[in-house]
């Protein structure tokens, strides 16, 4: 089996490539012209594919004998509107060239911020609600951006039939990405805590990367919708301090009662910024939830889909994020 | 009034939030070549059809006015094309790569009896315009010499100068550069007339995909002088201009709300300089205030691109001047033809 990985470089992208490599799969790593890999240590075998999903006219070659599109790249700073041409646009791109070649077979990599925390009550799994038009544009460009992608790409594979599975990851962390948005608003090297006991939809990225892996080679996955997460999660107080204490890292932290918060951003929305049109997000009382609403995160239906357990638990987690880096091996 | 709009990227945003808010204007239809960009714009404007073919579009909702926001390369065609189907065009800067083209499309909308308007927003915001208020009423006496300069870093890795994918500006001659160039020209246009003469000096400081990142220019104009120039390397981002007068000189931050005037005033002639410094230390701290508070709401720096919407559609709906006349367009690409370089990259 061959697989085509997009964003193959990237935070994910990097474990995602290994995690292929182990299961024996054969990988065709799409990469932009100006990306560097020498630090990666991809053996020879990765077939490095260089194209930019905006620009790039010959994406069709990317699909010559590949089974399966494993698609990750995503636009994840900036300006919105290059969020949304990068991400949505590209993805439009990439898939018309899919849809010239044999590939029937699609991993999209869509993301938790496509759910309306704001209309969810307690526990947010797949049966949760997706936000709808009407209130989609009021969020940030990431999750616009994501949303959208994940749109284009079910329209795509209903148009031509393909297998399709969406796996939407909750908060990835690993090596050089251990500070999350889920821990509340750092102000300098101190901490608003917003919601201390708060558990944080998290999974690690060498975890995730196995879900992706798996999800390519198994046909239970097709057609499939499944949240990523390694567990409950820990909750933010923990973390936070496991991340400070790791980084090395210090700072105050202050505690504040998550009901407090969402109650002065709802007040502060409704007087101080009542006209105001472009208000930092953890100011907007919609934009808040979605980072620190407490809810119950499962990942039932990813166990029992594809019987995955995450394959390293939080303390390996830790080590392999804060501890001495590990040299890279691929089979 | 139908309104149509091809190219729905980031200043296409600025344009449709202020359409929204003009009095008879229908936003009819909007068009791009990615369909989910086209769609996510008419769901989140409104806008009563998308479509990826422009002429599919123009042939279908025969809209009264056109709104060309695509990449400068495309669009000569785009507004040829829109003539064709009848509209008013409003082009955002540079309207065409070529001063030849420039020359066809303006002649084409003549012949069309439609209107050709480019996008001179940093002309209408409000500093630029209360200096010309103040110059029309006499106040400031007539202009010497203007200054402008745009400071703003464009060497970093996702704009202009993205490692990954060339951006359609560096095919310009000038490069990125040559993008900001109607936004010098259009406000020396403003206050010193026609170009009768023009030197130029194109420079590179630091290593990048962009053939200049320096240039300045020294404009000989009908009603005085110019110094205009862009730098990428001076920091921090601003956009300066100073517009020197026989009674008065102001000095404005087109990036931010400051405006300053410094004129006679009645005092003691050794204490002027105390009391001018006063009033313009007082000037610029309500200024910081008015900047901070504008990035909560409305369009920020692009608050001219409103201004000159609302104006051009009042016009068109009175049958009235148009604040950008066909005249206007003429002599600021005149202007700015005359500052691109001779050759593309410096020694």
């Amino acid at each position: 089996m061959r697989a085509l990985v997009t964003g193959a470089n990237g935070f994910l992208g990097r474990h995602v490539v290994s995690a292929l490599l182990e299961r024996g799969v054969e990988v065709r790593a799409m990469v932009r012209p100006a990306a560097h890999l020498e630090t990666l240590g991809w053996p020879s075998s990765v077939d490095v594919f260089r194209a930019d999903l905006r620009t790039s006219r010959d994406l069709a070659r990317a699909f010559e004998g590949v089974d399966v599109l494993i698609h990750l790249a995503a636009v994840v700073s900036g300006a919105e509107e290059a969020q949304f041409a990068g991400t949505v646009a590209g993805t439009e791109r990439l898939l018309d060239a899919m849809a010239a070649s044999t590939c029937q077979r699609l991993v999209l990599c869509s993301s938790f911020s496509v759910y309306n925390y704001s209309a969810t009550r307690r526990t947010l799994n797949e049966d949760s609600p997706l936000h709808d038009v009407r209130d989609l544009y009021t969020r940030d460009g990431y999750t616009i951006a994501k949303w959208w992608q994940e749109r284009v790409t079910r329209r795509y594979a209903e148009m031509h039939g393909w297998d399709l599975t969406v796996l939407r990851p909750g908060f990835i962390w690993g090596r050089d990405h251990g500070y999350l948005s889920a821990l509340g608003q750092q102000l300098r090297r101190h901490h608003l805590v917003i919601g201390p006991r708060t558990r944080i939809p998290m999974t690690h990225v060498e975890n995730c990367a196995d879900v992706f892996a798996l999800a390519a080679v198994d046909p239970r996955a097709c057609g499939q919708t499944l949240n990523v997460v390694d567990g409950p999660g820990e909750r933010i107080w923990r973390y936070l301090s496991d991340h400070m204490r790791g980084s090395g890292q210090w700072g105050w932290r202050l505690p504040i009662p998550y009901w407090l918060a969402i109650w002065s951003v709802r007040l502060a929305a409704v007087t101080v910024f009542r006209r105001a049109t472009k208000v930092p997000s953890i100011l907007v009382p919609r934009r808040l939830e979605s980072r620190l609403k407490p809810l119950r995160f499962e990942n039932n239906r990813l166990r029992e889909t594809l019987g995955w357990t995450p394959r390293l638990g939080y303390r390996e987690c830790l080590a392999r994020t804060y501890g001495p880096a590990r040299p890279v091996a691929h089979r | 009034m139908r309104t149509a709009l091809i190219g729905a990227g980031a200043i296409a945003r600025q344009h449709l939030a202020c359409l929204q808010t003009l009095p008879d204007v229908e936003l009819a239809a909007i068009c791009d070549l990615s369909p989910a960009t086209a769609e996510a714009a008419a769901e989140r404007f409104g806008i009563g059809a998308w479509f990826t073919d422009h002429r599919a579009m123009l042939e279908e909702i025969r809209p009264d006015v056109v709104h060309v926001t695509t990449p400068p390369t495309s669009h000569f065609r785009l507004a040829m094309d829109a003539f064709d189907a009848g509209a008013h065009v409003l082009v955002e800067k540079p309207a065409t790569t070529t001063y030849e083209e420039l020359e066809t499309l303006a002649r084409r909308a003549q012949q069309a009896g439609r209107h050709l308007v480019e996008d001179y927003n940093y002309v209408f915001n409000r500093a630029p315009q209360e200096i010309l208020r103040r110059i029309q009423c006499g106040e400031f006496g007539a202009v010497t010499h203007v200054e402008v300069l745009i400071c703003l870093d464009i060497l970093g890795p996702s704009g202009f100068a993205d490692p990954n994918a060339t951006h359609p500006a560096l095919t310009l001659a000038g490069g990125a550069i040559a993008d900001f160039l109607p936004h010098l020209a259009s406000l020396a246009y403003a206050f010193v007339g026609p170009c009768q003469r023009a030197q130029t000096v194109w420079g590179k400081r630091k290593p990048s995909p962009l053939p200049f990142d320096e240039f300045r220019a020294l404009v000989d104009g009908e009603r005085g002088t110019a110094s205009l120039g862009f730098s990428s390397s001076s920091q921090p981002d601003a956009f300066w201009l100073r517009v020197y007068g026989e009674r008065m000189q102001a000095t404005a931050n087109l990036f931010e709300t400051r405006l300053t005037f410094d004129g006679p005033r009645n005092v003691p002639r050794p204490l002027r300089s105390f009391f001018s410094g006063l009033e313009e230390g007082r000037t610029v701290r309500r200024a910081a205030v008015a900047t901070l508070l504008r990035k909560f709401k409305g369009p920020g720096a692009y608050e001219g691109l409103w201004e000159l919407l609302a104006r051009t559609y009042r016009a068109l709906r009175e049958g009235a001047d148009l604040p950008v006349a066909a005249n206007d367009v003429i002599e600021v690409n005149r202007m700015v033809e005359a500052f691109k370089p001779t050759e593309q990259q410096p020694a």
